[in-house]
């Protein structure tokens, strides 16, 4: 169980794909501006990971090392398939937005890099805790992302028609937020603050250790 | 779209109007991985030209006669795209390797590495079935193989050109003083902010 927590805790804090690792950016970038549609794409990618992560990882004695690449995306691109298909059924509106994304969720290096680097060498209990914990760090990324975005890009967060949050009339919104610089910029000011924040943990943690 | 004109517009506006690293946010992995120098970033723009014309029209021969015809194309397009760029790379990588060893010292190690780049998937995907990603405003419902080759050169080119332009411009960011929390990437996301707010520029060109 400590195993499963530590495999977990990885995703959410000192290998978080996005802000750490710096891969699978596209999506991020791209669909983060509106929550409402970062929230589904977060949710997809989980989908995508976990599973992809328990069909690897139960097989991973019968996958030859030679052709591992190939069968891992194909494994990947059948649930990709299953996400694209259901959310064009399930959800129309938000599938519109996000259609272009979704089959590119198969490229996305997150995905192929967990199957390769956790998946292929762990038990599949692991690989869920991993495909769960690396999945809802991106979500959280994402999401942060898209509200920074929304809110200060349009002054509210709208869900589903109805705004959540709402700033006051007199703010002025600076639409080059909700335009491509604007992702860049954002997100280069969330790394920045990421690491001011890990500065601060590591100092607390050592002020903490020196304690007698 | 038979004229020459009209070729060049489909390649301009691939290329420079609908770039699709600045504008479109497609392929952004090796665009803040390999951008750090300049000798890399060449040699993986030369393999991104090479490899997404080649799939490129090896998709589009797939979906015009296999794909179509067998009415399969709307559920099983992502895992045969896929994995046509897949083997292609491979194949290409062990074709390289015995024929250009020289080709195959400038791009070889970048090779591998174009299967999970989405830019590809993206651009054999549009030029097989045009419309579906938006890239392009200007596309047609169908291209003929001419017309996908040069758009596929145009947005790979494209690509090339963003990447070497930013790489040049993070090498120059390395001797500048900056603020200690933002030295590395921060300010190279904020460097792209401001190169990809000067594409927007082109996007006024003939109203593409």
């Amino acid at each position: 169980m400590k195993e499963w927590y530590a495999a977990f805790r990885q995703g959410l804090s000192i290998e978080n794909p996005l802000t750490v690792l710096m891969i699978g950016l596209c999506a991020t970038l791209a669909v983060s501006t509106q929550v409402q549609n970062a929230v589904f794409m977060g949710f997809a990618v989980v989908f995508v990971l976990t599973m992809s992560n328990v069909i690897v990882s139960a097989f991973r004695r019968q996958i030859p090392t030679e052709v591992r690449i190939p069968i891992f995306i194909v494994v990947i691109a059948s649930f990709v398939t299953i996400v694209d298909l259901s959310m064009n059924a399930f959800v129309p509106g938000i599938y519109q937005v996000l259609g272009i994304w979704i089959p590119l969720i198969v490229v996305n290096c997150v995905i192929l890099g967990r199957a390769e680097a956790f998946a292929y060498h762990n038990r599949v209990s692991l690989s869920i805790a991993d495909g769960l914990g690396m999945g809802i760090g991106y979500w959280s990324v994402i999401v942060l992302l898209a509200a920074l975005r929304e809110l200060f890009g349009t002054g509210r967060i709208v869900w589903f028609d109805t705004a959540l949050v709402q700033l006051p009339s007199g703010y002025q919104p600076p639409g080059l937020l909700l335009l491509f610089p604007g992702a860049f910029l954002v997100f280069g000011f969330m790394i920045a603050g990421s690491r001011w924040a890990n500065e601060k943990l590591e100092a607390r943690k050592e002020a903490r250790a020196c304690r007698p | 779209m038979s004229t020459v004109s009209q070729m060049a517009l489909l390649f301009i506006g691939a290329a420079l109007v609908n770039n699709i690293l600045l504008t479109r946010f497609i392929g952004l992995c090796p665009f803040f991985g390999v951008s750090g120098n300049m000798e890399t970033s060449l040699g993986m723009s030369l393999a991104v030209v090479f490899v997404m014309t080649m799939a490129s029209s090896a998709t589009w021969v797939v979906w015009q006669y296999v794909l179509e015809p067998l009415g399969v194309g709307e559920f099983l397009y992502i895992p045969a795209f896929i994995l046509i760029i897949a083997s292609l790379v491979q194949f290409v990588e062990m074709y390289l390797r015995k024929a250009s060893p020289v080709l195959y010292r400038a791009m070889g190690i970048y090779l591998p590495l174009i299967t999970t780049n989405c830019a590809v998937l993206a651009a054999a995907t549009e030029s097989a079935k045009p419309g579906f990603f938006k890239l392009n405003i200007a596309l047609g419902s169908s291209l003929s193989l001419g017309e996908a080759l040069v758009y596929t050169l145009g947005v790979s080119v494209g690509f090339g050109f963003a990447l070497v332009t930013f790489a040049a411009l993070r090498e120059r960011l390395e001797l500048a003083p900056v603020s200690r929390l933002f030295k590395g990437t921060p300010i190279a996301f904020i460097t792209a902010s401001l190169l990809s707010l000067a594409y927007i520029g082109f996007s006024g060109w003939f109203g593409l």
